[in-house]
């Protein structure tokens, strides 16, 4: 069943559809955005890429699409791919489980300052 | 270059993977390899590709890859029980896991079997080792008519003075009836407590430039001095022998690294106490014997005791004993004993020893021509204990259409060993041969059809033979103690162990008497179907 795959959401499944929650992106810029929103620590090889791809695409969380009609690489077989409704939720309540944690994290001390 | 490596590791994901995926993925990688020029970066893509494989690969194998279509919405009918495909798995990583490994684990012990050389021990002997004296008592066991040398050893021993001054004996037992004299010794006899241990003297220190077996050309033993009545052992003379048989082990066992931890073996022993038992001269030999063979694993050690005094020198054969071997041979038709040409013309030899071929092979060569127009041979050793090796190569010669090395446990591949195969206007090079064995087949007859049975050259018909190699050469210790060394190594091309203590197993197992007739039946049906 896709559900076990994603539960619990694995950290690259979940930096993709953050990559996502901007716009539709292909394979490669999607590699790209999640190497800059984590700050270089993760860049995704393409079997966990589109490994995790193939898992949210089979749990409906995010959809191909055609491809945009204003890309310059309209000659490049590239697939585009943007998150569905069902998830963003995902993402969100992702988002939020993590900002429990570090509610509570913040609370034991283990956290200082006042970051997120 | 690195795409095409990287089309190769992508082979390891789920095909459909790679039919949905596979261009995206090199676009993805000729991508960053356009973006990321420089040593250090493209190390470092080069590393996340190699992770990526550890990290991707599971992944992609748990996706189901299916239409992504809901699960069908159940048309549960109350209580009417049903199955339904949930999900249409691909293979767990867990079980490809166990399958690769049992697969590599089967093949891996498929080789090792495969590599292992198959050594030539029958189940009967339980460990394979059998110490010299038990093999002696198994032989006397065996040949106990009283006309037999072991016979006369056996009453030699019941009456002391009379075999203690007689020293000869066994391998008379290769002779002819009327040469079966005393003075046709080839060997030490040393009777004790009823045992006789037959220790081969080699006359190599006196004459280096003879071969090892001349030692059974007759000899003109010294006169033994009667042995002293009591055989009890104190521990000094414990300590002593075993001290010298550690110096001649050092000295001259082949293997010096070998002999040092066989020698360190028997001070431990010594040292630990576990010879204490032995108060008994033939037990001491028999537990020293065990305790070399237990570290070294070579067979052909063997510490032997003899109630009568050992003679200092091994004695030299003088012209006149030669010139009697000489007579006897010729009185004996060299030991040739039957040559006949059975029906659908096989060819049968007797032959009761492998006499020497300084004096024999003109006797040797006109046998086997006589047989030269055989369509098999059967060659008969059940009464022949043996010989010159010289003589097994000679006749081995006639059945081979190139020169063949016949192995023998005796030393290293001299010249000697070699066939002079193919031998002119000889026609049994492609006959098939058959060699009746016996209890009593031994030392060169047992090289003979060890040799051939281990070429796939002959069939082996009869019973499992006496188990003789004597490769050791006898070193004195004192008056009583000798031990038998390997001085050079002999490589078994065939396998790790030899005949020594074992035998050689017959291909077709039948009683002795039955052999002829077995395998005349054997070459009957191989010759018809020709």
């Amino acid at each position: 069943m896709p559900k076990r795959k994603l539960d619990p959401l694995p950290a690259a499944a979940f930096q993709i559809m953050l990559a996502l929650s901007a716009g539709e992106l292909h394979g490669y810029a999607i590699m790209r955005e999640v190497e800059e929103q984590t700050g270089g620590r993760l860049r995704l090889g393409p079997g966990t890429l589109y490994a995790s791809i193939q898992a949210l695409l089979e749990g409906k969380l995010i959809e191909e699409v055609d491809r945009p009609a204003d890309t310059e690489e309209r000659q490049e077989r590239r697939r585009y791919y943007r998150l569905t409704i069902a998830g963003r939720k995902l993402a969100r309540s992702e988002a939020e489980r993590m900002a429990d944690l570090l509610r509570v994290a913040r609370a034991r001390k283990i956290l200082r300052g006042d970051y997120v | 270059m690195s795409e095409k490596i990287y089309t190769r590791l992508f082979r390891l994901y789920p095909s459909r993977f790679r039919k949905a995926y596979e261009d995206e993925a090199l676009q993805l990688i000729r991508d960053r390899l356009r973006d990321e020029a420089g040593f250090f970066k493209r190390a470092r893509l080069w590393w996340d590709l190699a992770m990526d494989v550890f990290a991707g690969l599971p992944q992609a194998y748990r996706n189901s890859y299916a239409v992504t279509a809901e699960a069908p919405a159940a048309p549960n009918a109350e209580g009417i029980p049903s199955f339904r495909m949930l999900d249409n798995e691909p293979l767990k990583r867990g079980s490809i896991l166990i399958g690769s490994t049992l697969s590599l684990a089967t093949i891996a012990a498929f080789g090792f079997l495969l590599s292992r050389s198959i050594g030539y021990v029958p189940l009967s002997s339980s460990n394979g080792r059998i110490s010299a004296i038990e093999s002696v008592v198994e032989r006397l066991n065996r040949a106990t008519t009283p006309d037999t040398a072991a016979g006369r050893a056996e009453e030699a021993a019941k009456s002391p003075s009379a075999g203690a001054s007689e020293s000869q004996s066994w391998p008379a037992a290769a002779l002819p009836e009327s040469t079966k004299h005393q003075d046709f010794a080839t060997s030490v006899n040393v009777p004790a407590n009823g045992l006789t241990a037959n220790i081969p003297i080699a006359s190599r220190d006196a004459n280096p430039n003879m071969n090892r077996d001349q030692s059974l050309i007759p000899l003109e033993l010294p006169r033994l001095q009667n042995a002293s009545g009591s055989t009890s052992l104190d521990a000094a003379a414990r300590q002593r022998v075993v001290t010298s048989a550690m110096q001649n082990l050092r000295q001259h066992y082949f293997d010096r690294e070998v002999a040092q931890e066989t020698a360190d073996a028997l001070l431990a022993h010594e040292k630990n106490g576990d010879d204490d038992a032995a108060k008994d001269g033939v037990v001491f030999a028999e537990l020293l014997t065990r305790q070399m063979r237990d570290k070294s694993h070579d067979m052909h050690l063997v510490m032997e005791y003899s109630r009568d005094i050992l003679p200092e020198h091994p004695p030299e054969p003088t012209p006149e004993s030669l010139a009697r071997y000489r007579m006897a041979m010729e009185q004996q038709n060299c030991m040739f004993r039957k040559i006949e040409i059975l029906s659908h013309d096989i060819g049968y030899l007797k032959l009761d020893s492998f006499p020497d071929t300084s004096v024999c092979r003109s006797t040797a060569t006109a046998a086997m021509a006589a047989l030269n127009h055989a369509t098999a041979i059967i060659i008969d050793l059940r009464d022949n204990a043996g010989g010159f090796p010289g003589m097994v190569t000679l006749i081995a010669g006639y059945l081979f259409d190139h020169p063949q090395y016949m192995y023998s446990p005796k030393g290293a591949p001299t010249e000697e060993f070699w066939t002079h195969s193919p031998i002119p206007e000889n026609t049994l090079a492609d006959k098939p041969v058959y060699i009746l064995t016996s209890a009593s087949t031994w030392s060169g007859a047992e090289q003979f059809s060890y040799d051939l049975k281990m070429l796939k050259r002959a069939t082996l018909v009869g019973e499992t033979t006496r188990g003789g190699a004597h490769a050791g050469v006898f070193h004195r210790i004192d008056d009583h103690f000798g031990m038998g060394i390997p001085e050079q190594k002999a490589i078994n091309p065939f396998g790790k162990t030899d005949w020594e203590g074992v035998g050689v197993e017959p291909d077709v197992k039948v009683s002795a008497a039955e052999a002829l007739e077995t395998a005349v039946k054997l070459a009957e049906a191989r010759v018809r179907t020709k």
